[in-house]
């Protein structure tokens, strides 16, 4: 028999070792097929055309991506490999040289991965229109894709394929050389087994652990300060420790005062699955904390992309109060309207004079807050016309408007100490309160100067009295606001030719559309990734999740012998298995909760709702996985009396 | 012989068949065997290899199903009985010792041991209680918070012996109990048996190849190709002679270890 035949052989024999493992590889290969279909698909391309922030942004991802899928197949194949040790112990026993058996390996190793590349790209080629529809719609373009076959993908993807066929050839040579057929032929017994902690030290670590987690979430509460980036760094360390702990530590203290307290009369229920998880906890803590951390990235990543795309148009809404905007451009606004009226379009025009000057905002014992900035003061009485929902203020005061202060990071400093005093002219003799402070904008957001709302009269007062003030200017500002979301788009194409190149006059409508395309970029990119990592990591769950149950598999026959029967044995499992996909995915969430809190700042709308859609779908895909070993190790609680 | 009748039966197979494989290749293992167990009895089952002694003990303990024939354990028929009612079944009312122990490798010694009246109603004061006493008979209480792995051979099946009796099963099956332990640890577990038997009235159906080990029984019934060949009461006769009677029986009987110690 030859070497070759002896690889056919050994693949169709253990074909039930193998799937999994060659699952891994189809699955990495597809996936990334698709990637980088999407890439240069051609659509896509045109589309979007010269954006240079498309082309980086598919690049990073890409890189991310291929990161992914390495640790993920090297994971895989070292799972495969331990499960197979007793196998490649064997062949060195009855003679064959480790030479032989690391041929042995990577002949097959080739043959699988030859398999799973012809797989992997055909079914990412069915899949991939799919997705190129998915980002399309994100995108907001409506048109029917065609996808063909993309060549340049296929040998993107055969060079990525070939450098992990090498990384995992290399990993089972090493596995030959390195290991000793003793430690080959114990490598599934491998486990380690509970030891009583020391008290004082583990309850210590143990505290320190969640100490570590709180203290992470309250940091990420207010670190917006001038050491943001150290804050960040601080709460990311502080939290992973933490989890660490949790893992290593803390549950497993937690665990041990549990079944201390039950002196031996453990019953099945915490048998089954308390004894085994603490038999492991010292092995799966550093899994599950990278699980759990990866999670927590994930989802933060996902809910805030998706909350961003979900937020994009009330955002623009924030920044942009009024469809249209013309600032002192009195003529082009009245051809504006006309056009609007000739072409059918219902629209609100609204006028509003304003004047602005540059001041400095002081709290009332005259320490000044910030340099002079410009101010534009608003008519409050002209607003409510313009449809804007806002108090007048009594004569001589002010309220400041500004939808941004959170993201600034003003609000502990600006939020409080109210009333202050705003000061103007050339010393400074003209003074006014400044009574509150309102999260809002009531003019377009590129319209220059801080807004500030007064009294009709009070402007006009500034108008009158303030000429030749520092930064003095009357602003006559044209709104108009079209209701209907079609002639909105109509409009703006009429707006187009009256912005010259150099200023920044968006209208909502462009905005809009710009985010939704940025936003939609990032939101595919993001759940793309998420979702090859949600997979990965549920596959590690679950091939992790096999191996225990294989190696259980006597305990399950003993307990059936002595009369326990599937339905007990299947209760303790499921509590077993809930717990092991449970915890990380809980405390994942919480982390991400905090993390989502921390980032929300970046979005001016309120994103409670996306967040909880995004992960509840997390969630659910998660627990796809925590069924599948459940059905996994009921197979073989019912198998094993045969 | 008076005495013995007037005891409860507490296990009775009658003409129990087991055969393997299919139609066409279907292989006979056990070929009709009468067995009755009374209560307070120690019986040995013994024979060569392939005579169908563990097949036997599988289909008494209800682990596998004969083919053929009825089992009644404490009355009730176990041949008729579904699945379920007979995982509750082997639950409350057997006990079982098997070679390599069995034990759980994640559980301690006395969670090992109370792991069958897990499901039951006993209050936790009566379990502790009935621990005690077992762990003192058996001489493992000091390892009671012990992992298998940290404990002998010997204090492993003493484990397993504390496994198959917590629950005052209505008897007690062990396959090849001392088949992984040296002489001398098989030696000592074996006279703790035995003393249970006479003390607890433990009944005991033990399967074993092993001559000194089948010397402790009060019957050794001796299998041959799937049928019962002849049987041996010790009476009131001493272990060594006893002991000698099993080893004519053997010699006889042919097959493995046939050696003489």
């Amino acid at each position: 028999m030859t070497l070759f035949e002896l690889v056919i052989r050994s693949i169709r024999k253990n074909i039930k070792h193998y799937y999994l493992y060659f699952f891994a590889l189809i699955f990495s290969m597809s996936l990334y097929f698709v990637f980088a279909t999407l890439q240069h698909d051609s659509s896509i391309v045109e589309r979007m055309g010269a954006d240079v922030n498309f082309a980086t942004s598919f690049r990073v991802a890409g890189i991310l991506l291929l990161v992914i899928v390495a640790i993920f197949t090297i994971y895989a194949n070292s799972i495969f490999l331990k499960r197979r040790s007793k196998e490649i112990g064997l062949y060195q026993l009855i003679g064959l040289s480790k030479l032989g058996v690391a041929r042995f390996l990577i002949i097959e190793n080739m043959l699988l991965g030859l398999g799973a590349l012809l797989l992997g790209i055909g079914c990412g080629a069915l899949v991939s229109r799919l997705f190129l529809l998915i980002l399309m719609k994100l995108l907001g373009f409506d048109v029917i894709v065609g996808i063909a076959f993309s060549a340049a993908a296929a040998v993107q993807t055969v060079i990525v394929f070939a450098a992990l066929i090498i990384f995992t050839s290399i990993q089972m040579t090493l596995t030959v050389y390195r290991n000793t057929l003793l430690e080959l032929f114990n490598a599934e017994r491998q486990g380690d087994h509970p030891k009583k902690p020391k008290t004082v030290v583990a309850a210590f670590l143990a505290l320190l652990g969640i100490a570590l987690i709180i203290y992470g979430y309250d940091l990420s509460g207010h670190m917006v300060n001038d050491m943001l980036f150290f804050n960040m760094l601080l709460v990311l360390l502080s939290t992973i420790l933490g989890t660490y702990l949790l893992f290593r530590v803390t549950i497993g203290w937690l665990f041990y005062q549990f079944r201390k307290r039950k002196n031996g009369h453990l019953g099945l229920l915490n048998s089954l699955s308390l004894a085994p998880l603490m038999h492991r906890m010292k092995a799966n803590a550093n899994s599950l904390t990278l699980i759990t951390v990866l999670s927590a990235m994930t989802l933060t990543m996902v809910a805030l992309a998706y909350s961003l795309y979900f937020s994009a148009e009330s955002d623009t809404r924030i920044s942009l109060p009024y469809d249209f905007v013309f600032e002192n451009k009195e003529k082009d606004a009245k051809s504006f309207g006309a056009e609007l009226e000739k072409a059918g379009i219902r629209f609100d025009h609204q006028p509003v004079d304003a004047v602005r000057l540059k001041g400095t905002i002081r709290d009332l014992q005259g320490k000044p807050e910030e340099s002079t900035q410009g101010m534009l003061f608003l008519p409050a009485e002209q607003l409510q016309k313009a449809g804007m929902k806002v108090k007048v203020p009594p004569k001589g005061e002010a309220v400041l408007y500004d939808a941004r202060v959170n993201l600034e990071g003003r609000t502990d400093k600006e939020g409080m100490g109210f009333p202050k005093e705003i000061v103007l002219g050339k010393r400074g003799e003209t003074k006014m309160r400044l009574t509150n402070l309102v999260v809002q904008y009531v003019m377009n957001f590129n319209v220059y100067g801080a807004q500030l709302v007064t009294s009709e009269n009070t402007v006009l007062e500034l108008a009158n009295n303030m000429p030749g003030s520092p930064g003095y200017e009357k602003v006559r500002l044209d709104t108009y606001q079209v209701p209907g979301k079609a002639e909105r788009a109509k409009a703006s194409a009429l707006y187009a030719k009256y912005v010259s190149k150099d200023d920044f006059e968006p209208d909502f409508h462009t905005q809009y559309e710009g985010a939704l395309h940025s936003l939609g970029l990032l939101m595919f990119i993001s759940a793309f990734l998420g979702l090859v990592f949600l997979i990965s990591t549920g596959s590690i769950l679950y091939f992790k999740q096999m191996t225990e149950a294989e190696q259980e598999k006597r305990s399950f026959k003993t307990l059936r012998q002595l009369g326990f029967d599937v339905k007990d044995i299947m209760r303790g499992i499921v509590r077993k298995q809930l717990f092991v996909f449970a915890i990380p995915l809980l405390i994942g969430i919480l982390h991400s909760i905090f993390a989502v809190k921390a980032a929300s700042i970046l979005v001016l709308s309120d994103i409670t709702v996306p967040s909880v859609i995004a992960m509840a779908m997390y969630a659910l895909i998660y627990f796809v996985f925590a069924v599948l070993t459940i059905g996994y190790y009921r197979k073989i609680v019912k198998n094993a009396m045969s | 012989m008076n005495d013995i009748n007037s005891q409860k039966t507490v296990l009775h197979a009658q003409n129990v068949r087991k055969t393997y494989g299919s139609k066409g290749s279907a292989q006979q293992v056990l070929k009709g065997i009468d067995l009755r167990v009374l209560e307070g009895e120690f019986v040995g089952i013994m024979g060569p290899s392939g005579s169908g002694k563990t097949t036997l003990l599988n289909v008494l303990a209800t682990i596998d199903r004969a083919t053929e024939g009825t089992i009644r354990i404490d009355d009730a028929d176990v041949s008729k009985m579904k699945d379920a009612e007979l995982s509750a079944f082997r639950r409350q009312k057997l006990g079982f010792i098997f070679q390599d122990y069995n034990l759980l490798d994640t559980l301690t010694v006395k969670e090992n041991i109370l792991l069958p009246i897990s499901l039951s109603k006993m209050d936790k004061r009566m379990a502790e209680e009935e621990f005690n006493i077992i762990a003192d008979i058996l001489g493992i209480k000091e390892l009671a918070h012990k992992y298998p792995h940290e404990i002998s051979g010997g204090q492993k099946q003493r484990t397993s012996a504390g496994r198959a009796l917590i629950h005052r099963p209505s008897m007690v099956f062990a396959d090849e109990p001392t088949g992984a332990l040296d002489s001398k640890s098989a030696s000592s577990l074996l006279g703790t048996m035995e003393d249970l038997n006479r003390k607890r009235d433990v009944t005991i159906v033990m399967v074993t190849h092993d001559p000194v080990a089948s010397s402790y029984c009060s019957r050794v019934v001796f299998l041959k190709d799937g049928q019962i060949y002849s049987e041996l009461y010790r009476g009131d006769k001493t272990r060594p002679s006893f002991f000698k009677e099993i080893m004519d029986v053997q010699a006889v009987l042919g097959g493995d270890n046939v050696d003489v110690i």
